[in-house]
Protein backbone atom coordinates (compact mmCIF):
# COMPACT_ATOMS: atom_id res chain seq x y z
CA UNK A 1 0.00 0.00 0.00
CA UNK A 2 1.12 3.65 -0.53
CA UNK A 3 2.20 5.69 2.63
CA UNK A 4 -0.67 7.78 4.20
CA UNK A 5 -1.05 9.62 7.23
CA UNK A 6 -4.01 8.46 9.24
CA UNK A 7 -6.08 10.91 11.84
CA UNK A 8 -8.22 9.69 14.53
CA UNK A 9 -11.44 11.70 14.94
CA UNK A 10 -13.36 11.98 18.10
CA UNK A 11 -16.54 12.93 17.11
CA UNK A 12 -18.51 13.89 14.08
CA UNK A 13 -17.24 17.17 14.02
CA UNK A 14 -13.85 16.56 14.56
CA UNK A 15 -14.60 14.10 11.82
CA UNK A 16 -15.58 17.10 9.46
CA UNK A 17 -12.65 19.80 10.75
CA UNK A 18 -10.05 17.20 9.85
CA UNK A 19 -11.51 16.62 6.32
CA UNK A 20 -12.07 20.20 5.42
CA UNK A 21 -8.49 20.72 6.87
CA UNK A 22 -6.93 18.40 4.35
CA UNK A 23 -9.24 18.54 2.05
CA UNK A 24 -8.04 21.43 0.54
CA UNK A 25 -4.14 20.31 -0.19
CA UNK A 26 -4.31 16.51 -0.01
CA UNK A 27 -6.45 13.59 -1.28
CA UNK A 28 -8.40 12.52 1.78
CA UNK A 29 -10.37 9.33 2.56
CA UNK A 30 -12.93 8.38 5.05
CA UNK A 31 -12.21 4.83 6.98
CA UNK A 32 -15.14 3.30 8.42
CA UNK A 33 -15.07 -0.57 8.75
CA UNK A 34 -12.20 -0.62 5.75
CA UNK A 35 -13.60 -3.72 4.04
CA UNK A 36 -13.89 -1.90 0.74
CA UNK A 37 -11.74 0.90 1.25
CA UNK A 38 -8.50 -1.50 2.35
CA UNK A 39 -9.06 -3.70 -0.86
CA UNK A 40 -9.27 -0.59 -2.76
CA UNK A 41 -6.10 1.49 -1.41
CA UNK A 42 -4.22 -2.09 -2.08
CA UNK A 43 -4.96 -1.61 -6.06
CA UNK A 44 -4.94 1.86 -5.94
CA UNK A 45 -3.33 3.68 -8.60
CA UNK A 46 -0.72 6.42 -7.68
CA UNK A 47 -3.50 9.08 -8.56
CA UNK A 48 -6.16 7.77 -7.12
CA UNK A 49 -4.30 6.72 -3.65
CA UNK A 50 -5.22 9.07 -0.92
CA UNK A 51 -2.13 10.69 1.29
CA UNK A 52 -4.61 11.48 4.44
CA UNK A 53 -7.00 8.96 5.87
CA UNK A 54 -9.53 10.46 8.45
CA UNK A 55 -10.42 6.94 10.96
CA UNK A 56 -13.79 7.33 12.15
CA UNK A 57 -14.23 3.57 13.01
CA UNK A 58 -13.92 5.17 16.74
CA UNK A 59 -16.53 7.80 16.95
CA UNK A 60 -19.56 6.59 19.40
CA UNK A 61 -21.86 9.67 18.40
CA UNK A 62 -22.57 7.21 14.95
CA UNK A 63 -23.72 3.89 16.22
CA UNK A 64 -26.96 4.97 17.87
CA UNK A 65 -30.06 2.54 16.24
CA UNK A 66 -33.40 4.33 17.84
CA UNK A 67 -36.54 5.42 16.99
CA UNK A 68 -36.84 9.53 17.16
CA UNK A 69 -39.20 11.74 15.97
CA UNK A 70 -38.75 11.84 12.55
CA UNK A 71 -38.21 7.59 12.44
CA UNK A 72 -35.72 5.09 12.91
CA UNK A 73 -32.48 6.71 13.03
CA UNK A 74 -29.55 4.15 12.32
CA UNK A 75 -25.91 5.68 12.37
CA UNK A 76 -23.35 5.09 10.01
CA UNK A 77 -21.02 3.14 11.94
CA UNK A 78 -23.93 0.81 12.66
CA UNK A 79 -22.16 -2.62 11.71
CA UNK A 80 -24.15 -5.25 9.73
CA UNK A 81 -23.51 -7.65 12.89
CA UNK A 82 -25.34 -4.93 14.86
CA UNK A 83 -28.58 -4.51 12.20
CA UNK A 84 -28.82 -8.43 12.35
CA UNK A 85 -28.59 -8.49 16.28
CA UNK A 86 -30.72 -5.30 16.61
CA UNK A 87 -34.37 -6.31 18.55
CA UNK A 88 -35.67 -3.22 17.15
CA UNK A 89 -34.59 -3.86 13.25
CA UNK A 90 -35.42 -7.80 13.56
CA UNK A 91 -39.24 -6.41 14.98
CA UNK A 92 -39.94 -4.07 12.42
CA UNK A 93 -37.71 -4.80 9.41
CA UNK A 94 -36.59 -8.25 9.01
CA UNK A 95 -36.06 -7.59 5.37
CA UNK A 96 -32.67 -5.50 6.66
CA UNK A 97 -31.50 -8.44 8.83
CA UNK A 98 -32.17 -10.40 5.83
CA UNK A 99 -29.94 -7.83 3.72
CA UNK A 100 -27.01 -7.55 6.23
CA UNK A 101 -26.61 -11.38 6.47
CA UNK A 102 -26.18 -11.63 2.65
CA UNK A 103 -23.31 -9.37 2.94
CA UNK A 104 -20.21 -11.25 2.78
CA UNK A 105 -19.39 -13.50 5.54
CA UNK A 106 -19.14 -13.38 9.82
CA UNK A 107 -15.77 -11.19 9.41
CA UNK A 108 -17.16 -8.75 7.09
CA UNK A 109 -20.15 -7.88 8.68
CA UNK A 110 -18.77 -7.16 11.70
CA UNK A 111 -16.06 -4.68 10.52
CA UNK A 112 -18.55 -3.40 7.93
CA UNK A 113 -20.67 -0.79 8.69
CA UNK A 114 -23.77 0.61 6.88
CA UNK A 115 -22.44 3.96 6.00
CA UNK A 116 -19.71 2.16 4.43
CA UNK A 117 -21.98 0.00 2.22
CA UNK A 118 -24.53 2.78 1.14
CA UNK A 119 -21.33 5.16 0.30
CA UNK A 120 -19.47 2.42 -1.63
CA UNK A 121 -22.90 2.72 -3.90
CA UNK A 122 -21.71 -0.47 -6.07
CA UNK A 123 -24.93 -1.05 -8.26
CA UNK A 124 -25.26 -4.15 -6.16
CA UNK A 125 -24.97 -2.32 -2.81
CA UNK A 126 -27.21 -5.12 -0.83
CA UNK A 127 -28.53 -2.43 2.01
CA UNK A 128 -29.90 -0.45 -1.08
CA UNK A 129 -33.27 -2.11 -2.27
CA UNK A 130 -34.55 -2.35 1.21
CA UNK A 131 -33.61 1.13 2.58
CA UNK A 132 -35.13 2.94 -0.69
CA UNK A 133 -38.15 0.79 -0.78
CA UNK A 134 -38.87 2.42 2.90
CA UNK A 135 -38.23 5.60 1.41
CA UNK A 136 -35.16 6.12 3.51
CA UNK A 137 -33.18 9.38 3.95
CA UNK A 138 -29.73 9.96 4.81
CA UNK A 139 -28.31 13.16 6.71
CA UNK A 140 -25.03 13.91 5.86
CA UNK A 141 -22.89 16.98 7.72
CA UNK A 142 -20.31 19.08 5.98
CA UNK A 143 -18.49 22.21 6.73
CA UNK A 144 -21.52 24.15 5.85
CA UNK A 145 -24.09 21.96 8.40
CA UNK A 146 -26.34 19.35 7.61
CA UNK A 147 -28.68 18.51 4.62
CA UNK A 148 -30.87 15.42 3.96
CA UNK A 149 -31.67 13.92 1.18
CA UNK A 150 -33.77 10.68 0.00
CA UNK A 151 -31.40 7.62 -0.24
CA UNK A 152 -32.51 7.25 -4.05
CA UNK A 153 -31.24 10.60 -4.69
CA UNK A 154 -28.08 9.92 -2.74
CA UNK A 155 -27.06 7.09 -5.12
CA UNK A 156 -25.40 8.85 -8.45
CA UNK A 157 -24.37 5.94 -10.33
CA UNK A 158 -21.77 3.27 -10.27
CA UNK A 159 -19.78 4.17 -6.69
CA UNK A 160 -21.06 7.73 -6.79
CA UNK A 161 -22.81 9.55 -4.47
CA UNK A 162 -24.02 13.25 -4.19
CA UNK A 163 -21.67 13.18 -1.05
CA UNK A 164 -18.67 15.85 -1.35
CA UNK A 165 -15.18 14.84 -0.16
CA UNK A 166 -15.15 17.12 2.61
CA UNK A 167 -18.60 15.81 3.76
CA UNK A 168 -19.77 12.51 6.24
CA UNK A 169 -22.66 10.43 6.17
CA UNK A 170 -24.32 10.53 9.78
CA UNK A 171 -27.58 8.55 10.09
CA UNK A 172 -29.85 6.55 7.99
CA UNK A 173 -33.36 7.24 8.89
CA UNK A 174 -36.07 5.18 7.58
CA UNK A 175 -39.54 7.67 7.96
CA UNK A 176 -42.18 7.70 10.35
CA UNK A 177 -44.68 6.72 7.72
CA UNK A 178 -42.68 3.73 6.68
CA UNK A 179 -42.33 2.29 10.41
CA UNK A 180 -43.35 -1.58 10.63
CA UNK A 181 -44.13 -1.68 6.53
CA UNK A 182 -44.11 -5.31 5.39
CA UNK A 183 -41.09 -4.91 3.37
CA UNK A 184 -38.98 -8.07 1.96
CA UNK A 185 -35.58 -8.45 0.62
CA UNK A 186 -34.52 -11.34 -1.94
CA UNK A 187 -30.89 -11.20 -3.24
CA UNK A 188 -29.50 -13.96 -5.98
CA UNK A 189 -26.18 -14.93 -5.99
CA UNK A 190 -23.89 -17.44 -7.64
CA UNK A 191 -23.28 -19.24 -3.99
CA UNK A 192 -25.06 -18.91 -0.59
CA UNK A 193 -21.75 -17.55 0.80
CA UNK A 194 -19.84 -14.23 0.66
CA UNK A 195 -21.12 -13.72 -3.56
CA UNK A 196 -22.38 -10.68 -5.01
CA UNK A 197 -25.73 -9.94 -5.94
CA UNK A 198 -26.65 -10.77 -9.46
CA UNK A 199 -30.01 -9.37 -8.85
CA UNK A 200 -31.44 -8.16 -5.76
CA UNK A 201 -34.76 -6.80 -4.86
CA UNK A 202 -37.20 -5.36 -2.14
CA UNK A 203 -40.68 -5.04 -1.95
CA UNK A 204 -42.64 -3.17 0.28
CA UNK A 205 -46.34 -2.08 0.92
CA UNK A 206 -49.03 -1.24 3.05
CA UNK A 207 -52.34 -3.44 2.91
CA UNK A 208 -55.87 -1.38 2.91
CA UNK A 209 -57.76 -4.13 4.88
CA UNK A 210 -61.31 -2.78 3.64
CA UNK A 211 -60.70 -3.29 0.39
CA UNK A 212 -57.42 -5.83 0.55
CA UNK A 213 -55.36 -4.09 -1.85
CA UNK A 214 -51.98 -2.33 -2.38
CA UNK A 215 -51.17 1.05 -0.46
CA UNK A 216 -48.15 2.78 -1.38
CA UNK A 217 -46.32 -0.10 -3.12
CA UNK A 218 -42.23 0.21 -3.58
CA UNK A 219 -40.06 -2.05 -5.47
CA UNK A 220 -36.48 -1.33 -5.69
CA UNK A 221 -33.62 -3.08 -7.66
CA UNK A 222 -30.50 -3.63 -7.17
CA UNK A 223 -27.17 -4.86 -9.36
CA UNK A 224 -29.54 -4.04 -12.58
CA UNK A 225 -29.35 -0.41 -13.03
CA UNK A 226 -26.24 2.15 -12.68
CA UNK A 227 -27.79 2.65 -9.33
CA UNK A 228 -30.32 1.30 -7.58
CA UNK A 229 -33.99 2.07 -8.51
CA UNK A 230 -37.62 2.18 -8.11
CA UNK A 231 -39.37 -0.23 -10.52
CA UNK A 232 -41.94 2.90 -11.21
CA UNK A 233 -44.00 1.25 -13.56
CA UNK A 234 -44.64 -1.95 -11.57
CA UNK A 235 -45.32 0.50 -8.63
CA UNK A 236 -47.99 2.56 -10.69
CA UNK A 237 -49.43 -0.44 -11.83
CA UNK A 238 -50.16 -1.96 -7.96
CA UNK A 239 -50.97 1.07 -6.34
CA UNK A 240 -54.80 0.97 -5.20
CA UNK A 241 -55.19 -2.54 -7.10
CA UNK A 242 -56.24 -5.63 -4.84
CA UNK A 243 -53.50 -8.07 -3.61
CA UNK A 244 -53.85 -11.17 -5.78
CA UNK A 245 -51.47 -13.37 -7.14
CA UNK A 246 -51.79 -12.27 -11.11
CA UNK A 247 -51.09 -8.37 -9.83
CA UNK A 248 -47.90 -10.06 -8.66
CA UNK A 249 -46.81 -11.68 -11.23
CA UNK A 250 -47.61 -8.56 -13.49
CA UNK A 251 -45.62 -6.82 -11.12
CA UNK A 252 -42.48 -8.94 -11.79
CA UNK A 253 -42.99 -8.52 -15.26
CA UNK A 254 -43.60 -4.83 -15.48
CA UNK A 255 -40.78 -4.27 -13.09
CA UNK A 256 -38.26 -5.95 -16.06
CA UNK A 257 -38.94 -2.79 -17.85
CA UNK A 258 -37.70 -0.60 -15.35
CA UNK A 259 -34.35 -2.42 -15.15
CA UNK A 260 -31.06 -1.71 -17.99
CA UNK A 261 -29.19 -5.14 -16.41
CA UNK A 262 -25.73 -5.33 -18.25
CA UNK A 263 -23.85 -8.54 -18.88
CA UNK A 264 -20.68 -9.05 -17.37
CA UNK A 265 -18.65 -12.14 -16.62
CA UNK A 266 -21.47 -13.21 -13.15
CA UNK A 267 -24.47 -13.00 -15.44
CA UNK A 268 -25.90 -11.93 -18.72
CA UNK A 269 -28.50 -9.20 -18.76
CA UNK A 270 -31.23 -11.84 -20.38
CA UNK A 271 -30.98 -14.03 -17.09
CA UNK A 272 -30.82 -10.94 -15.20
CA UNK A 273 -34.17 -9.91 -16.60
CA UNK A 274 -35.73 -13.10 -15.53
CA UNK A 275 -34.55 -13.13 -12.00
CA UNK A 276 -36.14 -9.60 -11.65
CA UNK A 277 -39.38 -10.28 -12.81
CA UNK A 278 -38.83 -13.94 -10.62
CA UNK A 279 -37.69 -12.25 -7.36
CA UNK A 280 -40.08 -9.00 -8.04
CA UNK A 281 -43.02 -11.93 -7.60
CA UNK A 282 -41.40 -13.26 -5.02
CA UNK A 283 -40.35 -10.29 -2.91
CA UNK A 284 -44.35 -9.19 -2.91
CA UNK A 285 -45.66 -12.46 -1.61
CA UNK A 286 -42.70 -12.49 1.20
CA UNK A 287 -44.09 -8.67 2.35
CA UNK A 288 -48.03 -10.11 1.93
CA UNK A 289 -47.47 -12.85 4.10
CA UNK A 290 -45.21 -10.67 6.68
CA UNK A 291 -48.43 -8.11 6.16
CA UNK A 292 -50.45 -11.24 6.96
CA UNK A 293 -48.78 -12.01 9.76
CA UNK A 294 -48.69 -9.16 11.23
CA UNK A 295 -52.18 -8.63 11.15
CA UNK A 296 -52.99 -12.01 13.32
CA UNK A 297 -50.79 -10.74 16.14
CA UNK A 298 -53.05 -7.96 16.62
CA UNK B 1 5.31 6.23 11.88
CA UNK B 2 3.05 5.80 14.68
CA UNK B 3 3.08 4.28 17.76
CA UNK B 4 0.39 1.70 18.22
CA UNK B 5 -0.07 -0.59 22.15
CA UNK B 6 -2.47 -3.57 22.08
CA UNK B 7 -3.08 -6.21 24.03
CA UNK B 8 -2.22 -9.37 22.24
CA UNK B 9 -3.60 -12.92 23.79
CA UNK B 10 -3.16 -11.27 27.20
CA UNK B 11 0.08 -9.40 26.88
CA UNK B 12 0.51 -5.69 25.94
CA UNK B 13 2.92 -5.29 22.72
CA UNK B 14 4.21 -1.76 21.62
CA UNK B 15 5.55 -0.93 17.91
CA UNK B 16 5.94 1.82 16.14
CA UNK B 17 5.06 1.13 12.57
CA UNK B 18 3.91 3.05 9.27
CA UNK B 19 0.16 4.25 9.30
CA UNK B 20 -0.60 2.23 6.59
CA UNK B 21 0.32 -1.08 8.10
CA UNK B 22 -2.35 -3.72 8.22
CA UNK B 23 -3.38 -5.51 11.71
CA UNK B 24 -1.77 -8.68 9.65
CA UNK B 25 1.49 -7.58 9.05
CA UNK B 26 2.00 -6.00 12.67
CA UNK B 27 1.17 -9.27 14.24
CA UNK B 28 3.72 -11.22 11.66
CA UNK B 29 6.24 -8.80 11.14
CA UNK B 30 6.47 -6.80 14.63
CA UNK B 31 5.03 -9.08 16.76
CA UNK B 32 6.24 -12.54 15.11
CA UNK B 33 2.98 -14.18 15.25
CA UNK B 34 2.27 -15.99 12.05
CA UNK B 35 -0.22 -18.37 13.01
CA UNK B 36 -2.51 -15.84 11.31
CA UNK B 37 -1.49 -16.43 7.14
CA UNK B 38 -1.59 -13.60 4.74
CA UNK B 39 -3.68 -15.52 1.79
CA UNK B 40 -5.63 -12.97 -0.73
CA UNK B 41 -5.19 -9.82 1.39
CA UNK B 42 -8.38 -8.61 0.18
CA UNK B 43 -11.46 -9.66 2.79
CA UNK B 44 -11.91 -12.96 0.72
CA UNK B 45 -9.89 -16.01 2.32
CA UNK B 46 -10.24 -15.90 5.85
CA UNK B 47 -6.74 -16.87 6.67
CA UNK B 48 -5.87 -14.06 8.42
CA UNK B 49 -8.95 -14.40 10.44
CA UNK B 50 -8.00 -12.98 14.24
CA UNK B 51 -10.41 -12.14 17.29
CA UNK B 52 -10.49 -8.28 18.15
CA UNK B 53 -12.58 -7.16 20.93
CA UNK B 54 -14.51 -10.19 20.59
CA UNK B 55 -15.57 -10.78 17.56
CA UNK B 56 -13.70 -11.69 14.14
CA UNK B 57 -12.30 -9.89 11.82
CA UNK B 58 -9.98 -10.49 8.64
CA UNK B 59 -6.92 -8.87 10.23
CA UNK B 60 -5.42 -7.95 6.71
CA UNK B 61 -8.66 -5.16 6.38
CA UNK B 62 -7.50 -3.45 9.46
CA UNK B 63 -5.01 -0.93 9.81
CA UNK B 64 -2.78 -1.14 12.89
CA UNK B 65 -3.61 2.31 14.25
CA UNK B 66 -7.30 1.02 13.85
CA UNK B 67 -6.58 -2.05 16.62
CA UNK B 68 -4.76 0.08 18.87
CA UNK B 69 -5.93 -0.12 22.43
CA UNK B 70 -7.99 -3.21 21.67
CA UNK B 71 -7.61 -6.68 22.67
CA UNK B 72 -6.52 -9.39 20.27
CA UNK B 73 -6.80 -12.54 19.98
CA UNK B 74 -4.63 -14.79 17.53
CA UNK B 75 -4.04 -18.42 17.35
CA UNK B 76 -1.28 -18.47 19.40
CA UNK B 77 -3.36 -17.53 22.27
CA UNK B 78 -5.41 -21.02 22.90
CA UNK B 79 -2.68 -23.19 23.17
CA UNK B 80 -0.18 -24.05 26.22
CA UNK B 81 2.51 -25.83 26.28
CA UNK B 82 1.11 -28.37 28.17
CA UNK B 83 -2.50 -28.47 26.27
CA UNK B 84 -4.13 -27.68 22.88
CA UNK B 85 -7.41 -25.91 23.34
CA UNK B 86 -10.59 -28.36 23.12
CA UNK B 87 -11.34 -26.53 19.41
CA UNK B 88 -7.31 -27.54 18.29
CA UNK B 89 -7.63 -31.03 19.71
CA UNK B 90 -11.01 -31.86 18.01
CA UNK B 91 -9.82 -30.55 14.67
CA UNK B 92 -6.40 -32.90 15.04
CA UNK B 93 -8.67 -35.87 15.91
CA UNK B 94 -11.05 -35.51 13.38
CA UNK B 95 -8.14 -34.99 11.19
CA UNK B 96 -10.05 -31.69 10.23
CA UNK B 97 -7.19 -30.55 8.37
CA UNK B 98 -4.89 -31.67 5.54
CA UNK B 99 -2.23 -28.34 4.47
CA UNK B 100 -3.50 -26.69 7.28
CA UNK B 101 -2.97 -23.07 6.02
CA UNK B 102 -6.55 -22.11 6.44
CA UNK B 103 -6.51 -23.51 10.05
CA UNK B 104 -5.64 -20.37 12.36
CA UNK B 105 -8.29 -18.54 10.68
CA UNK B 106 -11.14 -20.96 10.59
CA UNK B 107 -10.25 -22.52 14.66
CA UNK B 108 -10.54 -18.53 15.16
CA UNK B 109 -13.83 -18.37 13.73
CA UNK B 110 -14.92 -21.58 15.28
CA UNK B 111 -13.57 -20.04 18.86
CA UNK B 112 -15.66 -16.96 18.69
CA UNK B 113 -18.53 -18.58 17.51
CA UNK B 114 -18.71 -20.94 20.56
CA UNK B 115 -17.77 -18.32 22.68
CA UNK B 116 -21.34 -16.89 21.59
CA UNK B 117 -23.07 -20.00 20.55
CA UNK B 118 -21.93 -23.04 22.93
CA UNK B 119 -24.89 -25.39 21.01
CA UNK B 120 -24.63 -24.19 17.15
CA UNK B 121 -26.67 -26.16 14.44
CA UNK B 122 -25.02 -27.50 11.41
CA UNK B 123 -26.03 -24.49 9.26
CA UNK B 124 -24.92 -22.00 12.00
CA UNK B 125 -21.59 -23.88 11.99
CA UNK B 126 -21.54 -23.44 8.29
CA UNK B 127 -22.65 -19.52 8.29
CA UNK B 128 -19.85 -18.86 11.08
CA UNK B 129 -17.27 -20.41 8.59
CA UNK B 130 -18.65 -18.89 4.91
CA UNK B 131 -15.07 -16.37 5.23
CA UNK B 132 -12.53 -19.00 5.58
CA UNK B 133 -12.06 -20.52 2.50
CA UNK B 134 -10.38 -24.43 2.83
CA UNK B 135 -8.91 -25.54 -0.83
CA UNK B 136 -8.31 -28.85 0.54
CA UNK B 137 -10.85 -30.35 3.03
CA UNK B 138 -14.78 -29.95 1.79
CA UNK B 139 -15.13 -28.53 5.38
CA UNK B 140 -16.74 -31.54 6.56
CA UNK B 141 -14.66 -32.56 9.07
CA UNK B 142 -14.12 -29.26 10.82
CA UNK B 143 -17.92 -29.08 10.89
CA UNK B 144 -17.97 -32.91 12.56
CA UNK B 145 -15.12 -31.55 14.90
CA UNK B 146 -17.10 -27.77 16.16
CA UNK B 147 -19.65 -30.36 16.83
CA UNK B 148 -17.56 -32.34 18.96
CA UNK B 149 -15.96 -29.31 21.00
CA UNK B 150 -20.04 -28.22 21.70
CA UNK B 151 -21.31 -31.78 22.46
CA UNK B 152 -18.48 -31.82 24.81
CA UNK B 153 -16.67 -35.37 22.93
CA UNK B 154 -13.65 -34.17 22.75
CA UNK B 155 -12.49 -34.03 26.43
CA UNK B 156 -12.59 -37.81 25.93
CA UNK B 157 -9.06 -39.65 25.45
CA UNK B 158 -7.86 -40.27 22.17
CA UNK B 159 -8.86 -43.75 21.43
CA UNK B 160 -11.39 -44.55 24.16
CA UNK B 161 -14.44 -42.57 21.66
CA UNK B 162 -14.92 -45.11 18.94
C1 LIG C 1 -15.07 -10.35 1.28
C2 LIG C 1 -16.04 -9.24 1.10
C3 LIG C 1 -17.35 -9.52 0.78
C4 LIG C 1 -18.28 -8.50 0.61
N1 LIG C 1 -19.55 -8.83 0.30
C5 LIG C 1 -20.47 -7.86 0.12
C6 LIG C 1 -21.82 -8.20 -0.21
O1 LIG C 1 -22.18 -9.37 -0.32
N2 LIG C 1 -22.71 -7.19 -0.38
C7 LIG C 1 -22.35 -5.89 -0.26
O2 LIG C 1 -23.20 -5.02 -0.43
N3 LIG C 1 -21.07 -5.53 0.06
C8 LIG C 1 -20.14 -6.48 0.24
N4 LIG C 1 -18.85 -6.14 0.55
C9 LIG C 1 -18.48 -4.74 0.61
C10 LIG C 1 -18.32 -4.12 2.00
O3 LIG C 1 -18.03 -5.05 2.99
C11 LIG C 1 -19.53 -3.33 2.46
O4 LIG C 1 -19.86 -2.38 1.49
C12 LIG C 1 -19.28 -2.62 3.81
O5 LIG C 1 -20.52 -2.31 4.37
C13 LIG C 1 -18.46 -1.37 3.70
O6 LIG C 1 -18.42 -0.72 4.96
P1 LIG C 1 -17.06 -0.29 5.65
O7 LIG C 1 -17.44 0.33 6.94
O8 LIG C 1 -16.12 -1.41 5.70
O9 LIG C 1 -16.57 0.81 4.63
P2 LIG C 1 -15.12 1.42 4.36
O10 LIG C 1 -14.32 0.47 3.59
O11 LIG C 1 -14.55 1.97 5.61
O12 LIG C 1 -15.56 2.64 3.45
C14 LIG C 1 -16.14 2.45 2.18
C15 LIG C 1 -16.24 3.79 1.45
O13 LIG C 1 -17.17 4.63 2.10
C16 LIG C 1 -16.55 5.79 2.60
N5 LIG C 1 -17.19 6.01 3.90
C17 LIG C 1 -17.44 5.06 4.85
N6 LIG C 1 -18.16 5.56 5.85
C18 LIG C 1 -18.39 6.85 5.56
C19 LIG C 1 -19.10 7.91 6.21
N7 LIG C 1 -19.76 7.71 7.38
N8 LIG C 1 -19.13 9.14 5.64
C20 LIG C 1 -18.50 9.34 4.46
N9 LIG C 1 -17.82 8.38 3.78
C21 LIG C 1 -17.78 7.16 4.32
C22 LIG C 1 -15.07 5.51 2.60
O14 LIG C 1 -14.32 6.67 2.38
C23 LIG C 1 -14.94 4.56 1.43
O15 LIG C 1 -14.89 5.27 0.24
C24 LIG C 1 -17.89 -7.15 0.74
C25 LIG C 1 -16.56 -6.87 1.09
C26 LIG C 1 -15.65 -7.89 1.27
C27 LIG C 1 -14.24 -7.56 1.63
S1 LIG D 1 -5.70 -12.61 3.71
FE1 LIG D 1 -7.21 -11.57 4.79
S2 LIG D 1 -9.02 -12.45 4.04
FE2 LIG D 1 -7.53 -13.35 2.76
S1 LIG E 1 -6.46 -27.56 4.83
FE1 LIG E 1 -5.51 -26.76 3.08
S2 LIG E 1 -6.63 -24.93 2.78
FE2 LIG E 1 -7.70 -25.85 4.35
Amino acid sequence: MRAFDVFTAKDSRHAVALLAEHAATSKVKVLAGGTDLLADLKFASASHAPDVVVDISRIEDLRSIAVTGDGLSIGALVTHTEIMRSPLIRDMFPAMVNAAHTIGAVQTRNLGTLGGNLVTAVPSVDSGPTLVALDALVTVLGPAGRRQMPLAEFFVGPRKTALKPDELLLEILIPTTSLGKPTCFLKFGLRKGQALALVNVAASFWVDRARNAFVAPRIALGAVAPKVVHASTAEAYLEGRAIAPEAMVEAGRLAVGDAKPISDFRASAEYRRDLVAVLTRRALEGAYELAKAKQSEK
Amino acid sequence: MTKVTLNVNGETRTASVPPEMTLLRLLREEFGLTGAKLGCDVGDCGACTVIVDGKTVNSCLMLAPQADGRDVLTVEGLATMERLHPIQKAFEEKGSLQCGFCGPGVIMSAKALLDENPDPSVLEIRDALAGNLCRCTGYSKMIEAIQDVARGDNRQPVGESA
